[in-house]
């Protein structure tokens, strides 16, 4: 079984509005000529302000409703954090790496919005989750 | 005078008040490492004052002072201090450093410490030191001798445990807060909500303002003042301390909000610590700063030492005595800024 294209697109950290935009472009374009999950890689960004958050936000509006599913790669645990209080990661998988999200749907988002949020928290804690911990 | 007392708070920083990034912006940066420890004795839990429970045990022992001091290392006394105590003729003393909340009867410890006749008795629970110890007039001048040192590097020999089998938990992580907060919702423990029972296991403070829609479950308690706005969701297991604001639509589970902070709409809040604009992820071990994204942030403080409520206390001047005032909700807030210049600020509170 042949694994389907990815597209991973770095996420335009601490970006003038002219990156965010073209970011935007390429996602809307991504979402719109693949039916496989769009990779938005987040780990670049040391810390995430109010602009980056309202993209994140656009980009899983933009993926609403069409058959392409957005994933998110936090990179670092404190990018992750913001992603849950958000609820991002109640609507979109989020993963540790780039090599974890090219990995899904074989291996499932510790915190997979397809799946019970709820009480992620409360389940034990995955490798890649003990490599962040304090 | 038969007994002194001198309670340790540790950390300047913790009476400094919480305006100083400093000492978690650092943790901020590294994002791993938990900053609460590094001011937490001196927060609310519930809206109860854990030094104040303390000077409460205190004043059950029939003492008519205690010496507040502070202390930005281990916790312990200087031997400067402890030899000036000796002088006064004091005959034990008590040092409670301020990093757990115990139920614990201090005329016990003190009846223990009389009868075994050890230089210093050390209340200990199943994990360890409790941060609560008695010095007789041997150790006290043990401590003059070596004026460099501390309770902690003199008092190693003669030590005897005093087994504590109460109620007590360590608050120097917000792991263990959190616990402490869980335990004073579910009554598993003596510390109990600083507010009015509104409905089974929910308690608010004076003056909060509650949105009509907004979802209460209990165990939750909300503290003086707090504002919570439309569809917000606080509880299970949440403490939303004194006046905070909580936006619209957001959600406060299993997490404890510190006073003073405000939450943007639309968020969720779980297994976490909010002190302003930084989140401490219970869970994940780390810390965001909620600021650059406008999630969350510190609301500036009315003036308090414009206040005109009176001290609990009243402190007596006393060298580089720092300022004492009264905070928002009515407890004291000790202010050692007038005495940075020394090395060591103290602070004596009459009972």
């Amino acid at each position: 079984m042949s694994t389907p294209a990815r597209t991973v697109l770095a996420f335009p950290c601490a970006a003038n509005s002219g990156r965010r935009r073209t970011l935007r472009t390429d996602l809307l374009e991504a979402l719109r000529v693949s039916s496989s999950p769009v990779i938005v890689d987040v780990s670049g960004c040391y810390s995430l302000n109010q602009e980056d958050i309202d993209l994140l936000l656009d980009c899983v509006a933009q993926a609403a409703g069409r058959d392409t599913k957005v994933l998110f790669v936090a990179g670092a645990p404190a990018n992750r954090v913001l992603l849950e209080v958000t609820r991002i990661s109640s609507v979109a998988p989020v993963f540790n790496s780039v090599t974890e999200a090219l990995a899904y749907p074989q291996m499932p988002a510790e915190n997979d919005g397809a799946g019970s949020d709820a009480d992620s928290k409360d389940q034990p804690v995955s490798e890649s989750q003990k490599r962040w911990s304090a | 005078m038969e007994l002194g007392s001198v309670v340790v708070v540790p950390a300047r920083e913790g009476f400094m008040g919480i305006h100083e990034a400093q000492p978690y912006a650092a943790a901020a940066l590294e994002n791993r490492r938990p900053f609460y420890s590094t001011y937490s004795t001196r927060m609310p839990v519930l809206g109860n004052d854990i030094l104040q429970s303390w000077i409460e045990r205190v004043r059950k022992l029939g003492v008519q002072s205690l010496w507040l001091t502070s202390d930005a290392s281990s916790g312990s006394v200087a031997g400067s201090a402890l030899s000036e105590l000796a002088r006064q003729g004091l005959k034990r003393l008590l040092v409670i450093k301020l990093k757990s909340y115990a139920e614990m009867d201090l005329t016990d410890l003190v009846r223990f410490h009389c009868e075994r006749r050890n230089p210093v008795t050390e209340a200990r629970d199943s994990r360890g030191q409790l941060g609560v110890s008695l010095l007789d007039h041997r150790a006290l001048r043990a401590a003059a001798e070596k004026q460099s040192s501390s309770i902690s590097m003199t008092t190693d020999t003669g030590r005897i445990p005093y087994r504590f089998s109460g109620y007590a938990k360590r608050i120097l992580s917000a792991t263990e807060r959190q616990e402490l907060v869980r335990d004073g919702l579910t009554g598993a423990c003596a510390m109990r909500p600083a507010g009015t029972q509104i409905r089974d296991q929910v308690w608010v403070g004076e003056g909060v303002n509650l949105a009509d829609s907004v979802r209460l479950v209990g165990p939750t308690y909300i503290g003086a003042r707090t504002i919570i706005r439309a569809g917000a969701t606080i509880g299970p297991f949440a403490s939303v301390e004194s006046d905070c604001v909580v936006d619209c639509g957001t959600a406060v589970e299993r997490s404890t909000v510190l006073p003073h902070t405000y939450l943007a709409p639309g968020l969720l809040i779980r297994h976490g610590l909010v002190d302003g604009d930084h989140l401490e992820d219970l869970a994940w071990g780390t810390v965001a700063d909620l600021k650059p994204a406008g999630l969350g942030s510190r609301i500036q403080r009315r003036d308090l030492r414009s206040a005109t409520r009176k001290p609990t206390f009243k402190p007596t001047a006393r060298e580089t005595a720092p300022d004492a005032f009264p905070g928002a909700d009515g407890s004291v807030v000790w202010d050692f800024s007038a005495s940075s210049t020394a090395s060591q600020p103290w602070l004596q509170v009459r009972l």
